[in-house]
């Protein structure tokens, strides 16, 4: 999959020894470094339109920050919005949940990604359709698929008939707005929403392998769960530690369908962190403790993007 | 969803241009007792929900409240033409429309150049530079909802269609550069050299010999950058002040949270607000397939 056929990059270029560098490649190297100011414009654009904008939430999380306040100088309160955010006793619940729902969708998001492309990685006509109809549904809107989800799973929707009709409950499950099942169900469902692309990129891998590689393997008697296991799993590990990050990042980032589906109810039952920071700021309008919490929520991604640097280079050093 | 991260350089990267690819195997055809139905359960498991989509939306109100699945029922547009008739659609369309157009635009005049320079220059700056953009990338959306509400509104920025496509944009540039920069990286800088010992200008160059190589990128990037921000809905549904103004997606989201769903009505409006989903993905599928892999697969 990966083999590039093309030279590029400096570091299959040898520097000329400085002193000896002939006329036209250092300024061919000039020219050439010059090329960064391309990245200028991103560069400001991001700096006021993100990075300020974060500088702005860090200073709001310390300050007294209201509906009424919003565009008036903010009184400095320190920590307060930490420590009220947590007396409210939404904070820590809602970290729970997020661990909950990050490891369900994580989890499910891998399995289910590598089943799907091993399933789908032969090239027939039913494979074909359901690897389109998979790519489809992840490239629709998110509030369109949540949307279809309550539908599905509220009282007589679809689920429900089929549970009650094979005599599974008597009754309904309120799989949306009961504490034990809601957050279940929209992990569920997020993670039902990011296996098309973790099967198209597990796919990818799984089509890298050469062809020789597996015939030779059946020429010796290998069953298909064999071919699984000792071959298709140890070649796509690296991509597996890819996904696996941007699948944490994916769960733990969700929004739409928590806000379709559930809302961040019944309760605080499927509140995860940065839902948490919505409800604070635009429903309860205390921009102060909603920015504490969306602080908290970036502060967790730098620690998850160290570690995935680390684990990048680590990987890198052993290949 | 959407996040991908480069995580090789060139060495690790598929060529832009379209280089030969070990094509599938055709794996001699035996009996597959597990697999065969195993993938019948998947496309259920995927079509069902789509399946209901439409059919809902060709109900009558009471059908759906009698018996949310039943299959038997006389189908009619009734939900359609409510939906149609209502003057806010179009406004909502054209809004949908509006914002997508202007964040795709935006988005990919700052990130091709962007992604062209992080290819193309190694240095401290450029690992920052990527490493701020992987973070960026991260970086819950509520987090910047909150302090873009505020500095919007100190701006005049709330309310109106502009501020919407900036903070679209804002959130996309960070992605949409990381995805366009392996695809710049692989075309050969022996093709610049040449260009530029033939006395093309450093501009010359980007525009008329890289731009045209990397297409595939540029159009694989679009599309999902206009994908992406056709769903948008949480910056919309804020930063609008009155549903007026909202676009599809927001509209949707409001709808359904509300309580007493008009499930056929809403399911009409799903469906409005995917056609043009679906007409894009039928002519990016390929595109995307190869694409989509591109940043993720080492």
């Amino acid at each position: 999959m990966s083999t590039d056929l093309t030279v590029s990059g400096p570091a299959r270029r040898t520097p000329a020894p400085p002193g000896r560098a002939p006329r036209s490649g250092a300024r061919w190297h000039a020219a050439k470094r010059k090329r960064l100011a391309f990245a200028l414009p991103a560069g400001i654009f991001l700096l006021v339109f993100s990075f300020f904008p974060l500088a702005q939430l860090a200073r709001m999380s310390v300050s007294d920050v209201t509906a009424r306040t919003l565009n008036q100088p903010w009184e400095f309160v320190g920590v307060d919005n930490f420590v009220g955010s947590a007396a409210q006793g939404s904070l820590f619940p809602t970290l729970g949940n997020t661990i909950a729902f990050v490891l369900i969708v994580t989890i499910i998001g891998l399995v289910g990604g590598l089943a799907a492309a091993i399933l789908l990685s032969t090239s027939n006509l039913l494979s074909a359709f359901v690897l389109g109809l998979m790519v489809f549904i992840w490239a629709l809107p998110p509030v369109v698929n949540g949307s279809v989800w309550k539908f599905l799973l509220g009282d007589a929707g679809l689920i429900n008939s089929v549970i009650t009709g094979v005599g599974l409950t008597q009754d309904a499950v309120p799989f949306l707005y009961d504490d034990r099942f809601a957050l279940l169900s929209v992990a569920i469902v997020n993670s039902w929403a990011v296996v098309p692309f973790n099967a198209l990129v597990f796919r990818a891998g799984i089509l890298g392998i050469p062809a020789e590689t597996f015939e030779a393997a059946r020429i010796d008697g290998a069953s298909r769960w064999q071919e699984i296991r000792y071959m298709i799993i140890p070649a796509v590990r690296p991509t597996t530690l890819v996904l696996a990050v941007l699948t944490i990042v994916y769960a733990f980032r969700s929004f739409d369908f928590i806000f379709v589906m559930t809302y961040g109810g019944p309760g605080v039952s499927t509140n995860t962190l940065p839902f948490l920071s919505y409800l604070q700021a635009f429903v309860r309008f205390d921009f102060g403790m909603g920015a504490a919490t969306a602080v908290i929520s970036v502060l967790l991604v730098l620690v998850l993007a160290v570690i995935y640097a680390r684990s990048v280079r680590a990987e890198e050093a052993n290949s | 969803m959407s996040i991908m991260i480069p995580t090789r350089d060139a060495a690790a990267v598929p060529s832009a241009t379209p280089h030969p690819r070990p094509r599938p195997r055709r794996l001699r055809r035996r009996f597959e007792p597990i697999a065969g139905p195993l993938r019948v359960v998947l496309l259920l498991v995927y079509a069902i929900p789509i399946l209901f989509i439409v059919l809902t939306s060709l109900k009558d109100p009471s059908d759906v409240i009698s018996s949310q699945s039943s299959f038997l029922f006389t189908p009619t547009l009734e939900a359609y033409t409510a939906v149609l008739a209502n003057q806010g659609l179009f406004i909502a369309m054209q809004q949908s429309l509006t914002i997508a157009t202007g964040t795709t635009a935006l988005t990919l005049l700052v990130a091709i150049p962007a992604g062209y320079g992080l290819a193309r220059v190694d240095s401290r700056i450029t690992t920052i530079g990527l490493g701020l953009l992987i973070v960026l990338q991260m970086v819950p959306q509520t987090a910047n909802v909150i302090p873009l509400y505020q500095i919007f509104g100190a701006w005049g920025l709330l309310d109106q269609n502009l501020g919407v496509i900036v903070a679209d944009t804002a959130l996309l540039v960070p992605f949409a550069t990381l995805l366009l920069r392996p695809f710049f990286r692989s075309v050969p800088e022996a093709l610049e050299e040449a260009a530029s010992i033939d006395g093309a200008s450093t501009m010359r160059t980007f525009w008329s010999v890289m731009l045209p190589i990397a297409r595939n990128g540029v159009a694989t990037t679009g599309t999902l950058v206009f994908l992406m921000s056709w769903g948008e809905f949480l910056y919309a549904v804020n930063f609008f002040l009155s549903p007026g103004n909202y676009p599809l997606s927001a509209l949707l989201a409001q709808q359904v949270s509300a309580f007493g769903i008009n499930w056929p009505g809403l399911m009409a409006l799903a469906v409005i607000t995917s056609v043009p989903i679906l007409i894009l993905f039928v002519f990016t599928y390929r595109l995307l397939r190869e694409g989509l892999t591109l940043g993720a697969v080492k």
